[in-house]
């Protein structure tokens, strides 16, 4: 018998039993969508954390200086890093492009008594550079307002001046901590990610130079760096902890790489996906005991068909592939729903966690040949059994 | 009827035993038949005289725990399941008591049901059916399902069905047991005719009416042959 016939008779006997087909299908279609969904979010959210370092690009470091121990009040100048000390490590790393210090104040915000929700950075323009901070309004703070009582504000920041007070921001003075600053900036929406430790949308940026006006300590505990590509990371990274091991001895230190963040998030996804696969699998291999479950009952209750399919000259090899053309039919058609179903499950994750949704081919065609693969094995044993039964017996049963 | 030709089935002390825990029963005892083209033969005895059990062996739906069985001069006694299958398609077709029609078919699907284990186009196939449909005087009921039809026209969509693959031996098992004796009297008819046609029939039947219209009729007792009438001779 041809392979056509098969799947031919295999459908009529599908559809003359539909509400057994589809509640056979129930369990691979769930698998398939588990699958299918869990794969695509999988990979759209390793995507997301992913194309939060393409804008900035991956040859950068954050460098964190902080106190072993408590210093000695008498010489704190050794074991600072100022901004001085910090400009002065491109004349010894010769990897370095660029380099942004930076420090984080906290001080209280607050706009014509209006308590604000935000951190306050000092920083130069130099950052803006390197984590790709774009304006929407007016000037990033530069080296011609270094003592200036000059800011830029974010985006929410903005937002929550204009929504408390209707105010446009641009021009106007928000206070920090004792000083009013005027807001000669805004920044445009500024795209979160693991490697810049702040949000620059909740952040009020003053001029790095100004900082003791702000704070009364004048260390400057971070960094971000821009290298050039052609160095070997490993030496870069022996020569920025050897400068400034010179430059503060008693500091210690934390770089990170977004290079090796990257690597980690991606192995990190992968383990995910393999989680999510397993998990998946679970509910298809559930779905799979389903098809069999009802391929036996399908046999047990079809011996008769058989008996006169084998009297018209059936052999044992077509009664096996008409039944395995059954649950083939079965767990594909299960497997196509499923899929669908998963990618509009996806489309709808991605909604809510705002990720933008792509159509991955692979965990489409994975959910796909995994259920075809599941009515293959799980209708094996039934079709077998199907196969060998005695067709005088089949003849004689009821 | 081609006596000059090699006999269609022979067979040599056929016997069959079942086993039912470990207790042995033997349903058919050294049972030698030959039968050539062209004849009718009735198979007739009462119930458990192995009539069946016989009719089995010969359809090779079941095996001979000894003796010879030739179809067609070819020894199936070797053969294997598959091998058995191919000359069930080539050389018999079947017409069973209850029918034994595909419910979720249709009468065409059902009668070209045969075919459908041969690489055969189905252009070929659509018109063997509608040629054995007219034939059995079913062709306006082909998109019908089985369902549908009486007692009477199932016979007859089965006999359609029998008839489709060009057999050489038509097998019949008690072909009237579940109709009216008026449609068995129709169905006993269209067996006659095919028979006139010049087929080879052998049908069991325990109605002694219906044997008696057979031109040859075998007696079984006991899994045994113990008497044969051949109104030919």
């Amino acid at each position: 018998m041809r392979l056509k016939s098969h799947f031919q008779h295999a459908f009529i006997n599908f559809t003359a039993a539909k509400l057994r087909a589809l509640l056979a299908m129930l369990g691979i279609l769930v698998g398939t969508a588990a699958v299918v969904a869990l794969l695509s979010c999988g990979r759209l959210a390793t995507d997301k954390a992913l194309s939060e370092f393409k804008t900035m690009g991956t040859d950068l470091l954050a460098v964190m200086v902080y106190q072993a121990k408590q210093s000695d009040p008498n010489h704190p100048s050794h074991n600072r890093m100022t901004s001085e000390a910090w400009y002065q490590l491109p004349k010894q790393v010769p990897a370095i492009k660029k380099i942004a210090p930076y420090a984080t104040v906290y001080q209280t915000l607050s706009y014509k008594g209006h308590r604000l929700d935000g951190a306050v950075i000092a920083a130069d323009e130099t950052l803006a550079q390197i984590i790709q901070i774009q304006m929407a309004q007016g000037f990033f703070v530069s080296f011609v307002e270094s003592f200036e009582h000059f800011c830029v504000i974010g985006e929410k920041l903005a937002e929550q001046i204009r929504e408390s007070t209707l105010d446009s921001p641009l021009g106007k003075q928000i206070q920090i901590g004792q000083n009013l600053y005027t807001i000669i900036g805004i920044a445009a929406h500024w795209q979160e990610n693991a490697f810049f430790n702040e949000d620059i949308n909740r952040a009020v940026i003053t001029p790095i130079a100004g900082i003791e006006l702000l704070s009364r300590e004048n260390s400057i505990n971070n960094a971000v760096i821009s290298l050039y590509p052609e160095f070997p990371i490993d030496t870069t990274l022996d020569q920025i902890k050897a400068a400034i091991v010179k430059l503060a001895p008693e500091q210690l230190l934390f770089i990170r790489s977004a290079k090796q963040m990257i690597a980690s998030m991606e192995s990190q996804g992968r383990i995910f996906t393999l989680l999510l696969t397993v998990i998946g699998s679970i509910s298809l291999l559930v779905g799979g005991i389903g098809i069999m479950n009802v391929m036996l009952v399908s046999v047990s209750e079809r011996k008769k068909e058989i008996g006169i399919r084998k009297a018209v000259g059936a052999t044992c090899r077509d009664i096996q592939r008409l039944f395995l053309a059954e649950s083939i039919l079965l767990s594909i058609s299960g497997g196509i729903l499923g899929v669908v179903l998963g990618e509009l499950l996806t489309w709808i994750i991605a909604q809510f966690s705002d990720w933008p949704y792509t159509f991955y081919f692979m965990p489409p065609m994975a959910g796909f040949a995994v259920s075809a693969a599941a009515g293959i094995f799980f209708g094996y044993y039934p079709a077998k059994r199907a196969a060998h039964l005695d067709p005088i017996a089949c003849l004689r049963s009821e | 009827m081609m006596f000059n030709s090699p006999p269609l089935i022979v067979t040599k002390e056929l016997t069959k035993h079942y086993y039912r825990n470990d207790v042995c029963s033997t349903v058919l005892k050294q049972v030698s038949l030959t039968v050539f083209a062209g004849e009718l033969v009735a198979i007739v005895g009462a119930s458990g005289s192995g009539k069946s059990t016989l009719m089995a062996i010969l359809g090779l739906l079941d095996s001979a725990s000894s003796g010879q069985y030739c179809l067609n001069e070819c020894t199936v006694t070797e053969l294997n399941d598959d091998e058995r299958a191919a000359l069930r398609n080539q050389h018999l077709g079947f017409v069973f008591q209850q029918f034994n029609l595909l419910p979720r078919f249709s009468v065409r699907q059902n009668v070209a049901l045969p075919l459908a284990y041969r690489e055969m186009a189905s252009d070929e196939i659509e018109e063997r059916v509608h040629h054995v449909l007219v034939k059995v005087g079913m062709e306006r009921y082909s998109d019908y399902s089985p369902l549908q039809l009486s007692g009477g026209q199932q016979q007859r969509v089965a006999i359609a069905r029998a008839l489709i693959a060009s057999p050489q031996i038509i097998l019949a098992d008690e072909p009237t047991g579940a109709l009216d004796s008026q449609t068995g009297t129709d169905i006993i008819n269209l067996f006659l005719s095919l028979h006139a046609e010049g087929r080879t029939i052998l049908m069991v039947t325990h109605d002694e009416h219906i044997a008696s219209l057979c031109p040859r009729q075998i007696i079984m007792a006991d899994g045994q042959i113990i008497n044969e009438i051949n109104s030919c001779a």
